[in-house]
């Protein structure tokens, strides 16, 4: 289904994730932007949350962890205390115990190690850029978008190439656990209780862990200090090593959100391409472009499409009484299209500057980590992609995840034509 | 107050700033190139890097346990002189002060 403009009809169920299927409902959005900034879903699946839709209000209320805690789940999804322990990350920890864990993995992501990658991700898109243009008509999403991603997710964590695609579906049946195509344990469809202490949910979740476990028994034989993996796993200044538990769910975490959320970025700028052709022109017009363009594809795909918080007291918020324990999702792909912060919001414009977008969560203790990579992917992808091409089309129709989670078009027929 | 942003390429931005709020969040309501602040001023990003110019750095306080080990994580050359802007207060007794944002 092929959707560029939106066409819901202003009321869709934000807890219904049929209702992504046909793209992001930034009707419902905008009319909750402007008439009802913190509205109340009901949902079948449990109990029902609050929508924050507004970027001023999700800005402010994003810094406010001490009112506003993640930690009681990050979706949608009710956790028992258990479960949570079970499962959590350090994304389900708020400061200062969050910030422990980020001392740990920081500076692997950090943006001077991180630029350490550019030519090691240059070298990789040449292959999957030729491979896919010599196609000429194809899922770029399958073809380019999905590559380059899992390519460098094994640079990083230090995992052989022909073990890839087997992580990657693993990590696709994690994230996007409610999507067939991606998972036989769909969430909401069946009983998924017996995976009820795994990470989302899912037996996947096992899997990678007893993988990441073999990986790194592996790694330490051979002596091998290379990746990520180990630099996390390193002692810190107190003597202190992740436990287990923690490392078996950061594991799962770099897999699942590493991965498919830049996969869907990249998606969504060749989408754009399709829809807006001067895209092209200034690409390879160059300069200054680059500096804002990952930020300004990365703010029209919008990954991630909320985080949920959990009120830790009452909060009032425009004439709302937020009581404790309720469940506040925060809509990151709504704050992207605010009318108020971005001109002509549902247009892609390259040059956009300052893009205060907040697909990354930024603004709050729990910014993507993987932010700096995620840009770096998104510009060098994008550089090659337009040295490349002469024109970029549609080619049929494209499909959304079944997720009101991760927001990704997950077919995207195009054809495209060398230069 | 007034504080000064002296910019890689040497260029100066001369900003009014309202006391209280952060130094980061002045350098971003100010579009100062290379001042971020992803985070929000929660020590977890280390994206507001700055370098205090001379006598200011005494005045800006101790760093803390958090910022040290998140400036290991900053752009730019870390100098006894680097500090996360977020953790700076903009208060009278900073009036003049002089930021160099690092290349």
């Amino acid at each position: 289904m092929t959707v560029w403009t939106p066409n819901d009809d202003g009321f869709a169920d934000l807890s219904s994730h049929d209702t992504f299927v046909k793209g992001a409902p930034h009707n419902t959005f905008a009319r909750l932007r402007r008439d009802d900034p913190v509205s109340w879903t009901d949902w079948d699946g449990g109990k029902g949350f609050w929508n924050i839709v507004r970027h001023a209000d999700i800005s402010e209320l994003n810094r406010n962890y001490q009112v506003m805690s993640s930690a009681r789940g990050i979706r949608m999804e009710d956790q028992t205390y258990e479960e949570y322990l079970a499962r959590r990350t350090f994304q389900e920890t708020d400061p200062p115990e969050h910030m422990k864990t980020r001392m740990k993995v920081g500076k692997a992501f950090s943006r001077p190690v991180v630029a350490e990658f550019e030519q090691q991700i240059r070298d990789l898109c040449h292959p999957i850029l030729d491979a896919a243009l010599d196609k000429g008509a194809f899922d770029a999403t399958k073809e380019i978008a999905r590559q380059l991603p899992m390519m460098m997710l094994g640079r990083i964590i230090g995992t052989p190439d022909e073990d890839l695609p087997w992580l990657v579906e693993k990590g696709d049946a994690l994230i996007a656990n409610t999507d067939p195509d991606f998972t036989d344990h769909v969430l909401d469809k069946m009983d998924t209780d017996e995976y009820r202490m795994m990470p989302f949910n899912s037996p996947a979740g096992a899997e990678l862990f007893d993988y990441a476990k073999r990986l790194i028994a592996e790694k330490n034989r051979k002596g091998d200090t290379d990746g990520v993996l180990h630099m996390i796993l390193q002692p810190d200044k107190d003597g202190n090593v992740m436990p287990e538990q923690e490392f078996r769910n950061f594991f799962c975490l770099l897999v699942a959100a590493g991965n498919d959320t830049t996969r869907y970025s990249i998606a969504a700028g060749i989408q754009a391409m399709c829809h807006q052709p001067e895209l092209l022109d200034q690409m390879q017009e160059g300069g200054d472009i680059w500096a804002t363009a990952p930020d300004e594809i990365i703010r029209w795909a919008t990954p991630a499409l909320y985080f949920r918080r959990t009120a830790t007291c009452d909060h009032e918020l425009h004439g709302k009484t937020i009581r404790e324990g309720d469940k506040v999702l925060y809509w990151w792909i709504s704050a992207n299209r605010d009318e108020e912060v971005f001109d002509d919001p549902n247009r892609v414009d390259l040059n956009r500057s300052p893009n205060r977008h907040m697909s990354f969560g930024q603004g709050g203790p729990h910014v993507c980590l993987g932010m700096h990579l995620a840009r770096l992917e998104v510009r060098v992808l994008f550089e090659e992609l337009a040295k490349r091409v002469k024109l970029v089309e549609p080619a049929g129709d494209h499909k959304f995840l079944r997720s009101n989670f991760v927001g990704g078009i997950k077919e995207l027929p195009v054809s495209m034509q060398a230069k | 107050m007034k504080v000064t942003w002296v910019l890689p390429g040497g260029e100066e931005v001369v900003a009014d700033v309202t006391e209280g709020i952060n130094l980061m969040e002045a350098a971003v309501a100010h579009n100062i190139g290379g001042i971020q602040g992803e985070c929000g001023g929660s020590l977890s990003c280390a994206t507001c890097h700055v370098h205090v110019e001379g006598d200011w750095l005494g005045k800006t306080g101790e760093k803390g346990d958090f910022e040290d080990v998140m400036l290991d994580m900053a752009d730019g050359k870390v100098t006894d002189a680097s500090r996360l802007s977020c953790q700076i207060t903009a208060s009278r007794d900073l009036d003049g002060i002089r930021l160099i944002v690092p290349a």
